[in-house]
Formats: structure tokens, sequence, C-alpha cells
């Protein structure tokens, strides 16, 4: 009997030795904790260089639908009937089309704040320019996604970090917070110049942040008819140099937007009138475009095959360097200095081989000649703002603000404007934000006579 | 010492897991002598094996051989109680004299009884007990049931043989198709609802993950496949919470327990068996064979079945050893088995051997080693959901016009999606490696005849390969795959598992007999997988080097789960036994806060007639309650965690928070199971019956909660309502004739349940991405919602638009972009929603009916019936066909006939009916003759000379025929079947049934056997 106890002692205490090493906290080694990263410096840098990815994606993602709704892209043979109907200005609640740029969109902006939130809490482990080029990046990118959503719902959600049920506001609330965002970029990188350390590692190669900054401001500053400051800010953005040329850079094995979007269910390409609308001696199609007679979509749009982003690798501009000289010559109008407008529009008019340095769109035009009038200008700035930014989503905001918007073309017939208004809301953010449900906010009703304007709030 | 049923059951215990003792305190008495007998199948029947023969009131016991013979040693001398007892038999308790030497009692006939409360079970405490203790209804299925069900996996083996469980073969691939195990419906959304499977006291690894796209959501094979169905002693299965509950956060979907063969005492003893079977398509599917296209003009088609399919050839192989003395026991046996699959160029090849051992290593102190290794080598195709590579897919995909024959060596692409089946036949090479381990070590102490010791260690070792090889210009599609694709991918699946257990057996007073038990179960799973990708396939070589582009990734997954358990058991006069338990158990997937969760139960069992002759020979009543949980798949292991991920860019690394939120409060899903029930046995146990009725409330349901995408997250795993299951199970066993020269037996299981999504804290959603089906609270899970056809709200006849086409509900063109439209053309309001719920996957019951008939004790005859009734299914296949590019299918065979043809359907008829979900709802009910098959035994003396108990030779069939109205291949076949939820699976949830998209068919199989002894 004592031997017996002796043993289930010994039994007793083999369990527990063998059960004191099953240690029940596990740590994830597929991914870092949120703590992980948000605590160490590499971690802060390593969320600087996440979110210009997220930036790619949702700038991506609005470039491909605005260019759908409007008259720029059309499907591919392969693709779903979402992006057909889409092309023909019908975006059902619902679909990819219109979640994409919304959610897209607002993973940026998480990252951003999430930098943001970084910098400060690891404020004494950076270099003032470090942090300064930290948050002005930050700012700036944050600013450029919510501009993107603001082109493509009527109302937003603005202040979302750490909200658990964010509310939306329209464009007069929404257009200055982004304006002030990208302020706050710039006062950031006046204040302290960002360190070298920063642009060589942090900031991704081809980027120019101050030009970045810069070109935001003025774009902005145009949509809210601020003609001073964009004349200002597209004055400051630079106008030669590899520095006048921002761009996202996708080395292999990443790939570019579009020519991830080239082939496929969810296959694009550029509506073969984008060339063939252009003037006779106009160049610009050649650097989107290979020049097709037989490529034809889905519902029988008639296409041109991409020609730049045929190369996966090939780099994809923030911003078209142009659209500064445009914004310029806009602001000059506005401000009646019709001259002055018209030299701006004609530098970009007559843009040509070896120009000013950069791989931009070349017109290769003739200057206008004879002085235009203040409208002849602003008509001849839309036209100009149609070729050269080409593929940038802007279209959609030129053809709403100009009250352009000709609503739904059923194929075959060819849209030459924008479509619709605005797109549906998010379906993602309605089935979990008790302010975004259906009766809380509305989809926004489209016009009902064309061509139409669009109301922003 | 008293002689009453729980110190039975502490010996049983003892005999259970160890099966032989040979005690001390016998030992030491000088006068011994050795018993020897024979059991058999009622008077003058065959040998029955395993069965326990023990002398009562001591610890000798032994197990008979194949023939049925027994010796049971150093027994003392004198009057002595012989007791012999297996599953599925009456027991036999039988006084005898023992004298020194030897003694022969002669033969033992045991009668078939489907009651049997004497049968010892297990019962998830690893202590085991006797039925008729246990207030909860456990099925056992035994060796005879197995190896005559010849199938090819274990459950493929036990389908029609569990009521309360639906066995679904959810494909026909080679290698058993993949098995998915539904005990009392659907019970998570999350965790998988495929029940634990246990090998000997070894938690393993059933994981259906494909390591490649073998075509998204098809169901090649399951793990299960690996065990060979022949080394199977018997199967346990637990049906529900309150049975399983001490398998605490685990046991919610079942526990199914499978006990290998043990081997016998005596002479090494061989077995030998070789099967040799064909498979074949059961029935083609029409497509369109009109000779003439749209615009009337002739074109040649082609029936592509012919050359996909073909008659499959099949063998298998198996020998075992076995035998031993009073200190050792040892069951060995080896198992090939190599089955070519119908659709050509898929196969599946297993081959293992299993060495059992048993030794007694003091005099108190036994210990007992099983170690299994398999390997098994699959070459399979892509099937199920479309993919740019999938065989069933280009075949649903491709227009019949298309000459697909290969001209100069060039194989023509279809038109537009998928590729050329005969070029994924003869070119793309989809190979797996399975190289599996399951070993066991288990040491038994008894230090005193009432008290138990027991500690197992397991291991599940699973090193598992897949490779994929697409050549170049092999698909149609995006640039990388079109540039051919080289992939490999290694997965090492370990489970280590360690239970201890002690048990203590008391009688404090009079009539009551108690027992303690107190236990404590550690497991470790860990899963790591790594891949390697190329494209740019160079022209030679299939091997990842063979590339030029390439990618990797690598993963790392590890669940331990840490539970302490404890039961009393109460029993009263052997009648009335009460059982009261608890396990608290952690698991390192729930948050720290939330992690340890008591699971407890309570039962009742009384027995009210116990053995009685005459009309009535049993009645037990009984009831359990108790609850469970169950744990996220290994997929979502780490969902406690606020994680970031990876997005590098410009070729840097770079984080950004996961769109997935963690959710640090999580934990496991409970659900709470009472039963009610009884087993009667009437006329001399000619009939006998198992009633049980159940409920289950399954709470805190874990599923994706959406999260507002503003916040930049989109979902966290949290918990979402609840769920209900309640049913009717019935077993009835009818012994018809018994005579001399035929008896037959007839046994049929009968299971209805209802489930319905009680609750729901998020918004109803459909569960399987992209696909028409539904989580919605007051419905059950899964149901069928989408489009349908509108109808005239007074009529009620079908709306049709001026060429004579269906109105979609969903559909602007068709029903009006206005409500005021809407009404306008239903005359009323009825087709107000775009969409509607119009199905339901779920049966309304499930039975079986097996019938068994031996002829002159020679030759036997059994046939299965295996039915599923009132569920519907949604054939996307023939869907998939009927419009665009394919228009292929039967139907648009009318839309090509010639106007003034009363059977001409109008241009755009089944492109219309291609967007109504409604149209391609079908009844699913079918009733499979499972299995058909006769058996003979020669025994001539020629033949017993060289083969101790004679030749059996058995011609069987499984799957032979099919009763019913569904139109598509097979309706057993299910895309969402085998709810995979391994590492790198497609999220799907256990509620996706009834999609029938590209499935691999099950095909009819033919086989002819021998089984030799020697």
């Amino acid at each position: 009997m004592r031997m017996m106890k002796h043993r289930a002692v010994a039994v007793a205490a083999l369990s527990v030795v063998t059960l004191g090493a099953c240690n029940l906290d596990i740590q994830n080694p597929n991914q870092p904790t949120q703590e992980q990263v948000t605590t160490s410096p590499e971690g802060v840098i390593a969320l600087a260089t996440g979110l210009q990815g997220r930036f790619a994606q949702s700038y991506g993602n609005f470039a491909y639908m605005a260019g759908l709704v409007t008259d720029e892209f059309a499907s591919t043979s392969a693709a779903l009937i979402s992006i057909s109907d889409a092309e023909q200005g019908a975006v059902p609640s619902g679909t990819g089309i219109a979640e994409n740029v919304f959610n897209s969109v607002y993973r940026t902006v998480r990252t951003a704040d999430d930098l943001l939130a970084g910098s400060v809490a690891l404020a004494s482990q950076f270099d003032a320019g470090t942090r300064s080029g930290i948050r002005a990046l930050a700012f700036a990118l944050k600013a450029e996604a919510l501009g993107e959503a603001l082109q493509s719902y009527q109302k937003i959600p603005i202040k979302t970090y750490n909200v658990t049920a964010p509310t939306y506001v329209g464009r007069s609330e929404a257009l200055p917070y982004v304006r002030a965002l990208i302020d706050s970029a710039a006062a950031e990188i006046a204040a302290t110049p960002p360190s070298a350390f920063f642009n060589t590692t942090i900031l991704t190669p081809g980027m120019s942040l101050p030009n970045i900054i810069q070109l935001f401001r003025a774009r902005y500053a145009r949509m809210a008819n601020d003609d001073a400051t964009a004349l200002a800010a597209a004055n400051a953005v630079a106008r030669t140099g590899p520095a006048a040329l921002s761009v996202l850079t996708f080395p292999s094995p990443t790939v570019n937007f579009y020519a991830n979007v080239t082939g496929g269910t969810n296959g694009i390409a550029p509506r073969r009138q984008y060339r063939t609308s252009m003037q006779a001696a106009d160049q610009r199609w050649a650097y989107f475009v290979a020049p097709s007679t037989t490529l034809t979509g889905r519902v029988g749009a008639l296409l041109d095959p991409w020609l730049r982003y045929a190369n996966p690798q090939a780099p994809l501009p923030v911003y078209m360097p142009d659209e500064a000289l445009l914004i310029k010559a806009e602001a000059l109008t506005h401000q009646n200095q019709l001259a002055q407008a018209q030299a701006v529009l004609d530098s970009v008019r007559t843009d040509c081989t070896g120009g000013r340095g950069l791989d931009d769109p070349k017109a290769c035009l003739p200057p206008l000649g004879a002085q235009l009038t203040q409208q002849q200008l602003l008509d001849e700035i839309y036209l100009q703002r149609k070729y050269e930014l080409f593929g940038t989503g802007l279209r959609w905001e030129d053809t709403r603000r100009l009250g352009a918007i000709i609503g739904p073309v059923a194929a075959p017939a060819v849209p030459t404007s924008g479509q619709r208004c605005w797109l549906p809301y998010a379906v993602g953010d309605r089935n979990a934000n008790p302010n975004a449900t259906f009766t809380a906010l509305p989809d926004p009703t489209e016009p009902s006579t064309f061509p139409s304007s669009c109301t922003t709030s | 010492m008293s002689s009453s049923l729980v110190r039975r059951g502490a010996l049983l215990s003892a005999l259970a897991l160890a099966s032989f003792i040979h005690a001390t305190s016998v030992r030491a008495q000088a006068a011994t002598g050795v018993v020897r007998g024979h059991v058999t199948e009622g008077s003058g029947g065959r040998g029955i094996p395993e069965v326990q023969v023990t002398i009562a009131g001591t610890r000798i016991g032994a197990i008979t051989n194949a023939n049925g013979d027994f010796a049971l040693g150093a027994v003392p001398t004198g009057a002595r109680t012989l007791d012999a007892r297996r599953i599925g038999y009456q027991p036999v308790t039988r006084a005898i004299s023992v004298n020194a030497g030897d003694n022969d009692v002669g033969s033992i006939a045991l009668n078939v009884s489907a009651v049997n409360l004497n049968e010892v079970v297990v019962t998830g405490t690893g202590t085991a007990t006797e039925k008729r203790a246990v207030g909860t209804s456990i099925a056992t299925v035994d060796s005879a049931l197995i190896s005559r069900a010849e199938a090819v996996t274990v459950d493929q083996a036990m389908q029609g043989k569990i009521p309360g469980a639906q066995i679904t073969q959810n494909s026909g691939s080679p290698g058993g198709g993949g098995i998915s195990v539904r005990l009392r419906g659907t019970n998570s959304f999350i965790s998988g609802s495929d029940p634990l499977y246990i090998v000997d006291g070894v938690i393993i690894d059933n994981g259906s993950a494909q390591l490649a796209d073998l075509g998204i959501r098809s169901n090649p094979q399951n793990r299960l496949a690996d065990l060979n169905p022949d080394d199977i002693e018997h199967i346990e299965v637990t049906r529900g919470a309150a049975a399983a509950a001490l398998y605490g956060s685990r046991a919610n979907n079942g526990v199914v327990q499978i006990f290998t063969k043990r081997g016998t005492i005596g002479k090494a003893h061989y077995t030998a068996s070789t099967r040799f079977s064909y498979s074949q398509l059961r029935e083609q599917q029409p497509f369109n064979f009109y000779p003439f296209n749209e615009n009337g003009i002739a074109v040649n088609r082609y029936n592509y079945q012919d050359s996909i399919f073909h008659r499959a050839p099949a063998n298998e192989q198996n020998l075992t050893v076995e035998g031993g003395n009073d200190q050792t026991r040892y069951y060995i046996s080896g198992n090939f088995a190599d089955e070519q699959g119908i659709m050509r160029s898929t196969s599946s090849r297993r081959s293992g051997a299993r060495v059992n051992l048993q030794q007694q290593l003091a005099s108190k102190l036994i210990g007992n080693i099983t170690a299994n290794y398999v390997t098994t080598h699959n070459e399979l195709q892509a099937f199920g959901e479309q993919n740019d590579y999938g065989i069933m897919g280009s075949l649903f995909f491709a227009p019949t016009s298309v000459n697909f024959s290969p001209t100069n060596g060039i194989y023509p692409l279809p038109p537009s999606l998928g590729t050329n089946p005969l070029l994924a036949i003869d070119k793309i090479r989809n190979p797996q490696q399975i190289d599996r381990f399951i070993g066991s070590a288990k040491l038994t102490w008894t230090p005193l005849t009432n008290v138990l010791f027991d500690y197992t260690l397991g291991l599940d070792n699973t090193g598992f390969e897949q490779r994929q090889f697409v050549p170049r210009n092999a698909v149609l599609g995006t640039a990388p795959l079109a540039t051919g694709r080289s992939q490999s991918v290694f997965q090492s699946s370990r489970v280590i598992n360690q239970d201890g257990v002690g048990s203590y057996t008391w009688n404090p007073i009079g009539p009551f007999d108690l027992r303690t038990t107190a236990g404590v179960n550690y497991t470790d799973q860990r899963i790591r997988m790594t891949s390697a990708t190329a494209n740019g396939l160079a022209p030679v070589g299939d091997l990842v080097s063979a590339g030029s582009i390439f990618a990797a990734g690598q993963t790392d997954v590890e669940l331990r789960t840490l539970g302490f358990y404890g039961q009393q058991e109460a029993a009263w006069k052997n009648k009335l036994f009460l059982t009261a338990g608890v396990r608290y158990d952690a698991s390192s997937t729930f948050a720290p806060s939330e992690r340890w969760q008591a699971f407890p139960k309570f039962s009742a069992s009384y027995v009210v007639v116990d053995n009685k002759p005459g009309a009535l020979n049993n009645l037990r009543l009984r009831s359990a309650l108790g609850w469970a949980g169950s744990q996220p798949s290994i997929v979502n292991a780490y969902s406690q965690f606020i994680t970031f991920t990876q997005l590098p860019f410009a070729g840097r690394p770079g984080f950004v928070n996961d769109v997935t939120f963690g959710n640090p409060n999580l934990k496991n899903e409970r659900a709470r199971e009472w039963e009610v029930g009884a087993d009667v046995g009437f006329l001399e146990g000619r009939v006998s019956t198992e009633a049980t009725y159940y409920n289950r409330l399954v709470s805190d349901l874990l599923f994706f909660k959406p999260l507002p995408t503003s916040t930049g997250f989109s979902r966290q795993f949290a918990p979402i309502g609840s769920m209900s299951n309640k049913g009717f199970e019935l077993l009835l066993h009818t012994q018809n004739l018994d005579r001399q020269s035929v008896s037959w037996s007839s046994t049929i299981t009968y299971a209805h349940n209802k489930n319905l999504v009680e609750s729901l804290s998020i918004q109803d959603f459909q569960s399987a991405g992209g696909y028409p089906n539904r989580i919605r609270a007051g419905y059950p899970a899964g149901v069928f919602y989408g489009s349908y056809a509108a109808r005239d709200c007074v009529t009620g006849a079908l709306l049709l638009d001026s060429l004579g086409r269906y109105r979609r509900s969903n559909q602007t063109v068709d029903m009006g972009a206005t409500l005021a439209q809407r009404h306008a053309i239903s005359n009323g309001t009825c087709n107000d929603s775009l969409n509607a719920i119009i199905g339901d996957p779920n049966p309304k019951w499930t039975g079986s009916l097996l019938n068994e008939v031996t002829l002159m004790r020679r030759l036997r005859l059994r046939m299965l019936l295996d039915g599923v009734f009132g569920n519907q299914i949604m054939n996307l296949s023939t869907r998939a066909q009927n419009a665009g590019i394919a228009s292929n299918s039967h139907s648009y065979e009318r839309e090509l006939l010639p106007y003034g043809d009363p059977r001409k359907l109008a241009p755009g008829f089944n492109a219309r009916t291609q967007g109504i979900f409604q149209y391609w709802i079908e009844d699913g009910t079918f009733v499979k003759l499972r299995e058909l098959a006769a058996s003979y035994t020669i025994d001539a003396a020629i033949v017993r000379r060289y083969f101790r108990d004679g030749v059996d030779l058995t011609l069987s069939g499984r799957n032979l025929y099919v009763w019913t109205d569904y139109s598509g291949y097979d309706p057993e076949i299910n895309l969402f079947g085998t709810n995979a939820g391994g590492v790198g699976s497609v999220q799907t949830t256990a509620a996706d049934r009834g999609f029938d998209f590209g499935g691999y068919p099950i095909p009819r199989t033919w086989s002819l056997s021998a089984r030799f002894t020697f």
C-alpha cells in the first residue's frame, strides 16, 4: 500500500512536470501583432512603405472605376458582367465597382492614421527630418485618398480612426478637411525639411514629396475654386528634372495596376475613341495605347490595347506633370490673365519630343495662335485635360463640374462624357455602420434629365 | 469481492484497454489449469473472432482468434464462471469446473443482438464502461460490418450504418472521394462540422485541404483515407454534445473513436485477402448533340464524356499475422491498394503497415504500442468550381462543336474559358505524396483491483507534398498561367496527444457502487507549410526549377488544448446509473480571459427489464444533458490577435493593418444538448430497437462579423448568433428467420433532423462567397436564396415576356425599374422582393435498410440501401452549360430547332433561365443501392488442408444503382462537401451544401474478393 502511494505520487509529479510544459500563449509567427509593428521604428517605417502600397491600390481602383463610368475605358471580352454594366453607366449597389474604391481608400486612410500615430508615439526615436517626412507623407496620401472618395461618393466619412460608427459628410465639409490635411503636410516639410534618410529609405524611389504635396494642394484648391492657392501651389510644382515626375514603381514580381487589369475577369482597355477623337496631329495617344482596328470588348466597345501598361513593371505616375500647368492656366483664366493663361496652355499643347525631358504624354500640337476668350480658354483647358490626364480618374470630376454628366449610355452607343453622378455607397460599410444604413444614408438619386451637374451634399 | 456492476466495469476497463491481464494474486496460487474453448455465432455457427472471454472474479481474460478459439492460462482450479462477450451479441456466462492441466469447455454460442446493454464502450473518459450505464446513445460499428462493406475508406464503410449520421461522399475521386460526416446536422459554421476522430486514443487529423488549386472547393480526398479499413476492430460514434462533453471544447460535432485490432493469443495466425475491382461512370449526361448551329448550318458535335471517363480497375491486397501468449500479443498487417479513377489520368495508391504490440511489463503494468505507417500517392485533376484547367469545368463550359483532338501535337483550346480536357488528361499533372505515421504508446497500471491509471502518448505525423504542373500554352486566360506553372507545396502536420486518466471504484454502502474518474488531456497540433511556385516554364522540365518567375510562401500554425476532467458514476443494483462529469478546458486559440471553460454533463440510465425471456426481453430508459464547445479550425487559430500583414511595395517590406480585425475576447462556441431515449428488445431478441430524441442549441456561433469598411477593416471573428438541431433517431434490428439452413436479418436506420438558425446579431449573409445561399434567422442554415421566376399574383402562372421567356425577379428589363411597374406586371405585390428563399439543402430525413441472408451457413447475401430524403440541390453544372459561350446543354437543342417546331424554345430562353437561380433547384432525394454482396465460404476438406478456415469468396458492388429524380451526375456530390477549412483553403462554412458544380461523378464499382486464413 505504501509502495503504491509512492508510485501514485511519482505519477502525479510526472503529470505536473509534463503539463507544466504546455504553454497556451502561442504567438502567431505568420503575422506581426499591432504592438510589434507600432512600437518599433522599423515597424513604423514599414508602415510608411505599406501606406504607399495601399495608396497605389486605392488610386488604381479609383482611376479604373472613374475611367469606366466616363468615356475612357471599357471591358474586355472575358470581363465580368458588372464591369460591362459599369462602362454603360450602371453600377448596382453591392458590386465590386461600387465598393472597391471606398474600401481601398479607407484602408489607405487607416494606414496613414496608424503611421501618424506611430510618428507621435515614437517621436523621440526619429530625427526631426525623418519625422516630418513621415508625417507629411501620411497627411498627403490620406488627403488624396479622401479626395478620391469625395470624387466618387456624394458623402464620405472623414473621421474614421478608432471610430466605431463613422458619420458621412457632404463635400462642403469634406473638401476643406482634405485641403487642411494637405496644408498640414506642406507645413510639416516647410518647418523641417525631410531628412536624407527619409528621402532615400522611406519614400519609395521615384516619388518627390514636395512636388506631390504642392500638386495635390493645387488640385483641391482648384476644386474649391480657390484660384490664388491653386496658382501658387501649381507654380511650386517642379517643371523639369526627375523630381517633376513622381511615380509609383513596380519592380518584379509586383505589377502595375493597369497591367493587372488588362486581362481576365476584370479586364479593361482604353476606348478607341480616345485616340480617334483627338486632333489628327495630337500624339498623346502614343503614350498610352497601341492602335488597333480589331479589339472589341465584352459588349462590343471598340478598344485600343494598352501600350505603356502592357509592361507590368511600367511605373505609374502619381499625377501627370502637365496637370500643374493646366491648373495654372485655369486659375489664370479665372483671374482674367488670359494671355498668360494661353501661354501656359500652349506649353502643354506644344510639349513634344525632348520637351521638358519628362516621360509624359506629348501632344506635339501647334500653339493656339490668336488670343482666345475666357470661355474659349476654359473649353480648351477642359479638352486638354481630357487628353493629357487620361487614366487618372480626374475626367469624372471634370465632366461633373461642367454639368456634362450625360447619363447611362447603352452599348453599342459610345459615351463622350461622365455617365453618372455618384457611386452607390459601399454595402461593406452599410452592413456594420449604423450611420450608413439604407435608411440613415439613402443612395444619391441620379439626375433625371441630362446633361446635368450633380448635387454635392 | 462484490460482483457488482461497477466493479465489473472497472475490470472491463482493464480488459477493454489492456485486454489481457495476468494477475499476480492468481499466479501465486499453486494449482492452475488452462481453459480452452470455441465461440460460435448461434449454436453450430461460424467461429466468432474478437470475443472477450474472462473468468469472473479474476482479471484473467483472452480474446478469441479469427477462428473463434480461445485459451486462458493459469486459471485457478475449482468452480469458476466463464464470461464471453462481444459487440453485437448477447453475452453468455457459463459455470465451469477447472482442473489442473488442460480443460476444454467446448463450444459457447453467442446470439446476435442489437440491444446489448453489456456492451463495453469507452464514451470519452478513457475508461471503459458498459453501455447500460451510459445515458446517451452510442453507435458502434464492428469489424465485420466494415470489412463486408468492401469500401476503400473507413468513412465510406460507415455509410448507411449509423442513424443520425449523414455521411456524404462529395466526389468520386479515387482514394475514397472527399467524405463529410455530419452527426445530428450542422452545428457550426466555421469550426468545420466534421467530428473529432480518435484512433486508439490518438486524436488524428482528418483535413481535406488541397495544397494546390485542384478546382476551388473540389473534394478529392480527406485524410481519414489513410487508415486501412481492414485494420479496424470497431468504431464508436458519439453523436452529440451530451455524450461527448468530456471532449470539451472540441466535441460539439461529435466524436468518432476508432479501435484497431489487437491480436489474439495463440500461434501465429495469417490472414490474406485480395480484391479486384473496376469502376465506371454510372451514366452519362445528355449534352447538346443537335447537328445544326444557331444559323441552321450543319456542325459536328462531340461527346467528350467518352474521352474523359473510362472503366477503371483497382486492386487491394492485405496480409495480417497475429498471435501471442499470456505476456505478449501482436497484430501486424501490410496493405496495398491501387485504384484508377474513372476520370482518366487520376489514381490513388496506398501502401501501409501496422504493428500493434502489447506486453506485460510488470505484474501490474501493461504496455501497448501501435505503429501505423502509410504512404499514399495520388494523381489528381482539378474539378469543382471552374478554374482555368479543370476537366469537369472545361467539359461544362466548352461548346460541343469544338473538336479538341490534337493536330500536329497541338491541342486546340476552347473558345472562351478553361482548357482542352484532352490536353489536361495528357499533360496536366497534380501528383500528391502523403507519408503518414500514426502511433501511440500506452501504459496501464492497476496497483489495486479497483484502481486504474492509464497514460497514452499519441502522435500523428503527416508529410504531404502537392505538386502541380500546367505546361505552357495549356490554358486560356491571364498571362502568368498561360506561360506554364509548376508548384510544389510541402505541408507537415503533427498532432501530439497526451492523455492521463485514473479511476477508483468503491462501494461505500449497500447496493451503491461508485466510480470516480479524473483525467487530463493535452493536444498540440502544428501545421507547417512551405510553397514554391514558378511561372514562365521552360519547354522541357516540370519542376519548379524549370520556371523563370518565382513565388514562395510559408505558414506555421499551432494550436494547443489542455483539459482536465472528472466524472462520478453511481450505480444502484445494476439497474439505475447516474453520471455527472465536467471538463475544464483551455485552448490557445482563445483569449486568455475567456480561455478556461467548463463543460458539465449529467446522465441517467434505468434498466427496467434486463434479459428476461418472453415478449419483452430488454427495456432501458436513458436521458442525458451536456455541454460542449467547438474551436475554430486551424486556419483561424490566431484570430484573437490584432495583426498587421505584409504589403511589400517598390521592392521594400511594408506593413498594413490586417483587414480582419483580431478579437482579443474570442471565446468558443457552446452547445447545450439533451437527449432522451429507450433501448428495447422484444420477442426473444428477434426484434430490438434504439430510439433517441435530441435537442441541441449552439450559442455564440463564430463567424466573420462585418465591420464598417470606413474604418479600414472589413470583418472580425466573433459570436454572431445561435442555431439549433432537433431530431429523432431510430435503429431497428430484426432477426426475421433463424434456422440452421437459412437466417435472415434486417437493420433499419431512420433519422430526422430539423436545423434552424435561431438568432443572428448581424445581417443575414451569404455563407458561401459568390453562391446563392443564406444564413438567415428563422431558416435552416444554408437555405438557397436568389432570383426567382416571377409569377402572376392572381393566377399563380409564370409570367412570360413577349417571346415566351421567364421574367427574372431581380432584372429591371423583365420586371420594370419601379415598384409600380413591378406591381403592374405582376398583378399584385407577390414579386416585390428581388430575391427570395428558393430551396433548402438540408434533408428532411435520412435512412437505410440492410438485409443479410445466410444460406446453408456458407452463402451470405447482403444488400444495403441508403437514402437521403427531402433535400434540394442547385444544379449549377447544367446551369453553366446553358448559355453564352457553352450553350451545350440538352435543353439548348430546343433553341436550335427550326421555327414552327412545337418544341422550339425562344432564342435566349436558356440564357434567361441561367440568371434565374430558382430554375436550377431540383429535388435531391435519392436512394442508393450502396452495397450488394454475395459471399461463399469454400470449406471442403481439400481446401481446409491448406487454409484452416476455408476460403471466403465475395462478389460485391458499391453504388450500383441510384433511384432519384435529380438530373445531374449524382445527387450525392457536393461542391462544398468536406468543408476543408485547412490552411490555405477557401473560406467556406459547414452550412454550404447542395451545390453541384463540376463535381467528379461517383462511380459504380464491382469487386471480387477472396479471403484466406492459414
